[in-house]
């Protein structure tokens, strides 16, 4: 994100930075790039009465590769989804990526509002990949992973920094507690915050198996949560 | 696997948020999808959500025809203020049966009521189980109640602070401070009613 000379600084744009990463200096707004994660927020909000606000154009791989995880507008190459997400548990009644006998488990970094370091990610990575787990292979940070064995990330950009970033797996039920124990335990490593979920498919006696595996973990679970209530098929009704 | 479950509040203004979601899987049911999701406004719109988006167009607020232009393989959503209303729009869509995977995201105790109810069998459900890590870094708690409404997380801490300052000095009213902070979020997913009462109680507003 480029500052242009006809700003004013009158610093309408500062609130809108999820990063916190623009101040106004010497009556320009000045952006903090090593902070600024392009999620274009500021440009889009379309509060600057001089229009001094503009995407960099000459973009470098780093760079882009903030925005992709950053801007939702932005189709990432290894998903062609928008954004930084995959189509997880939302379309498994079609797809059955998650089925029985297994959970689905997102360690989203850098949620809420914090950001992310891609070093951050590579350690919560390496921690759920002591278990064996199997990375969600449409999902933008395992295409960042070079062994995906290990969670081991490309050193290239280990110190860019993102809007969040999803490590994102697939766990059989008999090592789920394990590896929620080790992302607790890695936890207490890291500069930044997650977000924590989990999904599973239901019994058939319509029971979710992984509320047991959460208690057993030491978690607790929220209130609220996300349900596919099984509508979906192969074909559509036109 | 993230998104709306990851929404913050008490139980009693968490029962005022309700989302119901519609999708296709890209890999399998994707192709030629945009005139179903169309279907999906269709039967949603006349119940008249608090906020309705597709994650390739964006929101109410800033599309003025969203049906119009929704594309193959998008997610569209509508976001209502209570259970009944969800509730009406599920049943539409359960009888339409556009094979479409219906998402809703809620209190979970809501959604396994709702389903005995109307004959729905709950195929996957997705938890969080919170925020960890450094929570120093962390915005105070009410700001989280607004800012988690974005997914994505384009809705500012800052933003919100700013907005409650206006609203307690009669800058904006509550509503137009709402729209603007759910603006922010490009999918408009934003629970602008909902909002709306969060800044009210921030602002110290009856």
């Amino acid at each position: 994100m480029l500052v242009m000379d006809t700003c004013i600084g009158c610093g309408l744009c500062v609130p809108y930075c999820p990063m916190n990463a623009i101040e106004v200096k010497d009556r320009k707004a000045v952006i903090d790039l090593d902070e600024c994660v392009e999620c274009g927020v500021c440009l889009k909000a379309k509060v600057c009465p001089k229009d001094a606000l503009k995407n960099d154009e000459t973009y470098t791989e780093a760079r882009l590769l903030r925005k992709t995880f950053s801007d939702p507008w932005v189709t990432h190459k290894s998903t062609n989804v928008l954004g930084r997400g995959t189509e997880e548990m939302k379309t498994n009644d079609v797809t059955n990526r998650f089925g029985k006998g297994v959970c689905g488990i997102a360690v989203e970094l850098g949620r809420p509002g914090t950001g992310t370091r891609f070093y951050d990610v590579e350690k919560v990575a390496k921690a759920c990949a002591a278990s064996n787990v199997e990375f969600e292979p449409y999902n933008p940070v395992t295409s960042l992973m070079t062994n995906v064995k290990t969670g081991e990330m490309n050193k290239e950009f280990i110190n860019e920094k993102a809007l969040s970033a999803i490590v994102e797996f697939i766990c059989p039920n008999d090592k789920v507690v394990q590896v929620l124990k080790d992302i607790k335990k890695v936890s207490a490593e890291l500069d930044t915050v997650f977000s924590l979920d989990i999904c599973c498919m239901a019994e058939d006696d319509g029971s979710f198996p992984m509320y047991a595996m959460i208690k057993e973990a030491g978690f607790t679970s929220s209130l609220n949560g996300k349900t596919n209530i099984g509508m979906g098929r192969m074909q559509l009704k036109f | 696997m993230t998104h709306t479950l990851h929404r913050r509040g008490t139980k009693e203004s968490l029962r005022t948020d309700y989302i119901v979601f519609g999708i296709t899987a890209q890999q399998f049911n994707g192709k030629d999808s945009a005139q179903v999701l169309k279907k999906f406004f269709d039967i949603v719109s006349p119940l008249h959500p608090t906020n309705m988006g597709d994650m390739r167009q964006g929101g109410m607020l800033t599309v003025a025809d969203l049906p119009a232009g929704v594309q193959d393989n998008s997610i569209v959503h509508a976001v209502f203020n209570d259970l009944e209303t969800l509730e009406e729009a599920v049943r539409r869509l359960k009888t339409a049966d556009l094979g479409i995977s219906i998402v809703v995201s809620s209190l979970c105790d809501d959604v396994a009521e709702l389903a005995k109810r109307n004959n729905v069998k709950l195929h996957t459900q997705e938890v969080s189980l919170g925020i960890h890590g450094n929570l120093k870094k962390l915005p105070a708690e009410e700001f989280l109640h607004v800012t988690t409404q974005c997914g994505h997380g384009l809705i500012a801490a800052n933003l919100v602070k700013s907005m409650v300052e206006k609203v307690k000095n009669g800058k904006i009213t509550p509503r137009k401070a709402s729209e603007e902070i759910c603006k922010q979020c490009s999918c408009g997913v934003g629970n602008i009613n909902r909002t709306e009462a969060l800044l009210k109680d921030m602002a110290g507003i009856a």
